[in-house]
């Protein structure tokens, strides 16, 4: 388990005012789980991260994996880490680095060769082995940070914009790999700004904002047939009647309109209406995600 | 030390070779070559091994006290102010640990290029015993060793105070040589360089023993505090 008790990580610059990344922040993640992180720019993510891996310690309050301090967890047992920054001395060539963050992550070295081969086969990255880094283009380059943070069965995988850079389809597979990595006593920790994803992949989601857990939102598609929330319609034939029917629906055009519901029952019961007014619908889907209604509320606008 | 860390030495090496070798013979045969060339045009074809063995002691400490500083600083700094640390420390890894390898492996690797550079200075001058030029190497680089380890390691932007400590040492050591007092208090502060000589090592293979001890005894005390930094002090 990774628990933080009212963690606060102040930086001092020399010249300066004081500045407070992350401030009084609570949280247990348990082993097994999913735990998304999500918030703007500038609110305490990469501090938080830091922190995790004992980059930084916290100015007050513990920060313990696993009951160790997190600097000690991570010599100990290495953590599955990608960085948002994918800081990566740009001379070395692709297998290369694969090879020794093998070597340093302690796998055996009659392995090495077999674990780089298969994760540069799973992350697709094969025609790029013998190229420099500095030669490799943004979506190879964050497949390559990947692909390192897979060379060993970590208890621990922290992943810090994981898809950023990422094309659709690899966007899709990674979402593959995560999946794949689920397993009782791993713990994943996945900061993004893409809330679809988290929605998608995580179990919780830690929204934090100016250094503060604001909201920890439960994910998972059961929240919206308890909480309800803004529905988008899209109307092929009868666009008329959905005004007369409901004067609070919003034409948002092209035949779409936007109604709030109270609850999923209300939402069936305003289908049923519309259907045998001879509305023909096209399609039903939620405005906008639980999680996106949450963050907005959380973080306001700037979000 | 962890075996993972021990074959990551081989990385290490290929790094301090690639990074810092090259530029180091480059560097050194530039600046020899302009002590040597005029010497040995000088001296003509007839150079005999104590005439070859007075421009070696004329040119290594030129070319030793510069190397040592392209190849010490920025040993730990770098990699905090590049980020390399990011992906490296992940590991199970102690960041004490791993730089102190490197520092060894820098010297190894910091030895194999002088040897190489007496190799080729007994080409173009002619051989000499390279025992006493090689300890006088592994002496520069491990007097300098130890300050520059715990410079870097303090500071993201080392070179500047290390170049600034390097020359203040020369200078102080020059002008306050007999002083006593506070003023010998900052002398024995900065690195005791001074304390070397190179004629002593190359040319009668012998070294004064309180000298050493001095120049080693305060590089390690200072090592041993830049390994206290990296322990105490997180690297992100």
């Amino acid at each position: 388990m990774i628990e933080l008790r009212s963690a606060s990580k102040t930086y001092r610059p020399l010249f300066g005012r004081p500045v407070t990344a992350v401030v009084d922040f609570s949280l247990q993640i348990a082993e097994g789980e999913v735990l998304g992180i999500a918030g703007p720019n500038g609110a305490g993510k990469s501090t938080l991260l830091s922190l995790l891996l004992g980059y930084l310690r916290p100015t007050s309050g513990t920060v313990l994996i696993r009951g160790m301090e997190p600097r000690s967890f991570v010599e100990k047992n290495g953590i599955g880490y990608l960085s948002e920054l994918m800081t990566i001395n740009p001379n070395w060539k692709a297998e290369d680095a694969l090879k020794r963050f093998a070597t340093l992550a302690s796998v055996p070295p009659g392995e090495i060769q077999t674990r780089v081969n298969a994760v540069i086969e799973e992350l697709g990255i094969g025609e790029h082995r013998d190229k420099k880094i500095k030669a490799l283009s943004k979506g190879n380059l964050q497949r390559l940070g990947i692909a390192q943070a897979l060379l060993r069965d970590e208890q621990v995988m922290i992943l810090d914009e994981p898809t950023h850079g990422l094309d659709p389809v690899w966007t899709q597979r990674f979402r593959g790999i995560v999946e794949g990595l689920r397993r009782p006593g791993r713990t994943i920790i996945i900061a993004s700004h893409n809330l679809d994803e988290l929605q998608r992949l995580a179990d919780r989601v830690a929204i934090i904002d100016r250094g503060r857990l604001q909201r920890l939102v439960q994910t998972g598609y059961h929240q919206a047939t308890d909480t309800g929330g803004t529905y988008r319609f899209s109307v092929a034939a009868g666009a008329h009647r959905v005004k007369e029917l409901f004067p609070a629906a919003v034409d948002t055009g092209e035949g779409e309109f936007e109604l709030a519901f109270g609850s999923i029952v209300e939402l069936n019961s305003a289908l049923s209406k519309l259907i045998a007014a001879g509305v023909l619908l096209a399609g039903v889907m939620p405005a906008r995600s639980v999680l996106e209604q949450q963050f907005r509320e959380a973080v306001g606008e700037k979000g | 030390m962890a075996q993972n860390l021990t074959r990551y030495a081989y990385w290490q090496f290929r790094d301090f070779i690639r990074e810092r070798g090259l530029a180091l013979i480059i560097t050194s045969t530039l600046l020899g070559l302009t002590i040597v060339a005029p010497m040995r045009v000088m001296l003509g074809s007839g150079i005999g091994e104590p005439d070859a063995k007075r421009i070696l002691i004329l040119a290594l400490p030129q070319i030793v006290f510069i190397s040592a500083f392209i190849a010490l600083n920025g040993i730990i700094s770098t990699d905090r102010k590049l980020g390399y640390y990011r992906f490296l420390f992940s590991k199970p890894v102690s960041i004490p640990a791993y730089y102190a390898q490197y520092f060894v492996i820098s010297f190894v690797g910091f030895l194999a290029v002088f040897a190489f550079l007496l190799g080729i200075f007994a080409i173009v001058v002619r051989p000499v015993n390279p025992v006493g030029a090689l300890a006088f190497c592994a002496i520069v680089y491990l007097s300098f060793g130890g300050i520059a380890f715990l410079v870097s390691s303090l500071f993201r932007y080392d070179w500047p105070i290390l170049a600034g400590i390097y020359l203040g040492s020369a200078v102080i050591n020059g002008f306050w040589a007999a002083e006593t007092g506070w003023r010998m208090v900052i002398r024995n502060l900065l690195p005791p360089l001074h304390q070397l000589s190179p004629n002593d090592l190359i040319n009668l293979g012998t070294v004064d023993g309180r000298a050493l001890v001095w120049l080693l005894g305060y590089s390690a005390l200072c090592f041993a505090a830049g390994l206290l930094v990296l322990w105490r002090r997180p690297i992100g």
